[in-house]
């Protein structure tokens, strides 16, 4: 972490720009020298050097030390970790079976809402962003990140128990983070990917679940991706190599169902035993 | 757009074959394209920098279509695909 300053026009054009629905920009990825500067407009700069062995924040004067860290945890350091070659994804994922389920989504698509649901229900969870996958023993496996969870005030109201233990909050939003602990069940080992789950737009009358095509799979994959670099096209191919090879495994599925809390219980129920039924990945 | 022009694929956009579909995804966007076989052909060819007369030409030699049939053809997936942004010409 390095001293504020204020964000001084950059003469140069983003390369990448991730925005809002509404248009307004989130992240602008620039290229200075061999590295990049990555702003988050009003917040903070990160200047990742090289392959991503060094990173250099500045935060905006005024924006606290709880906002700079989580936005270098939820969103450089995935980054950084893309660019050195991981597999990283916009995707929550818990305990499931014998492995973990992952659920990938756009935003709003209720991925930290599902996987608060089975951590306050004892089923722990991995990650409710920044998932990453990494090869192991002939398959993958999902490793644990940060012990958190950021949920909007009506999820929080409908799963979190008073009292639960609260991260400081973020300048940038009005999401409440819960730290894992007694009552939010947090797993701490890495698990065998067994399920993905790519969440649908919440229009479903009833629950539904759909094997994907290994096309589908891959583009749910590649569209949920973090991606330091995306003109970079040798680490774009291998990186849509890797996920290509992932995504013909007969484990991807659309799974769409009313966004209703009092339906959750229900949800859990049928992914757990979906989870459990060898038969679905025959 | 006419068979003279040669086509440009950006450098975020890629396409990987995957059971019996070829994907074409825009890194940058995430849009996304489907191709089957021929059409993965075509978009192959269109990689090596050629215009898409010298695709259809290549093409003749591997399928059993008429000219006129392959030339409507390849324009309009090559029109799709450039109003989706994942080539230019």
């Amino acid at each position: 972490m390095a001293e504020t300053r204020p964000q001084a026009a950059i003469a140069i054009a983003p390369f990448h720009t991730w925005t809002f629905p509404d248009g307004t920009p989130w992240t602008e990825f620039y290229r200075i020298g061999s590295g990049y500067l990555l702003r988050f407009p009003g917040l903070a700069d990160f200047e990742v050097l090289g392959e991503g062995e060094r990173v250099v924040c500045y935060p905006v004067p005024g924006i606290d030390e709880a906002t700079s860290e989580h936005l270098y945890l939820n969103q450089v350091l995935p980054l950084v970790l893309s660019k050195r070659g991981k597999l990283v994804f916009h995707a929550s994922a818990v305990e499931l079976g014998q492995g973990a389920a992952v659920f990938l989504g756009e935003s709003g698509r209720g991925k930290s809402t599902l996987a608060a649901s089975f951590a306050v229900n004892g089923c722990r969870f991995l990650t409710d962003d920044g998932l990453v996958v990494e090869p192991a023993g002939g398959g993958y496996q999902v490793l644990p990140s940060h012990p958190s969870i950021r949920l909007w005030s009506d999820s929080e109201e409908a799963l979190i128990r008073p009292g639960a233990e609260t991260a400081p909050p973020l300048s940038y939003t009005a999401k409440s983070r819960f730290l894992a602990g007694a009552g939010i069940a947090f797993c701490d080992q890495p698990r065998p990917l067994q399920r993905v789950y790519v969440l649908g737009k919440g229009t479903a009358a009833r629950l539904e679940l759909r094997r994907l095509t290994a096309a589908e799979a891959l583009v749910g994959w590649v569209k949920h991706s973090f991606l330091l670099d995306i003109e970079e096209r040798p680490r774009l191919a291998s990186h849509f190599d890797q996920v290509a090879a992932l995504a013909k495994l007969p484990i991807h599925f659309s799974l769409d169902y009313p966004r209703r809390f009092e339906d959750l219980d229900a949800v859990r129920q049928a992914l757990v035993e979906h989870a459990n039924d060898e038969s679905v990945t025959a | 757009m006419n068979l003279s022009d040669k086509v440009t694929i950006p450098p975020q956009v890629m396409a990987r074959t995957v059971g019996d579909e070829t994907v074409i995804l825009d890194l940058a966007t995430g849009t996304y394209f489907g191709l089957d076989p021929v059409g993965a052909r075509i978009w192959a060819l269109m990689e090596e920098g050629k215009t898409l007369a010298e695709v259809c030409e290549r093409m003749l030699d591997e399928y059993e279509v008429t000219r006129e049939q392959l030339e409507q053809d390849t324009l309009r997936l090559a029109e799709e695909l450039a109003g989706q942004g994942l080539i230019a010409v």
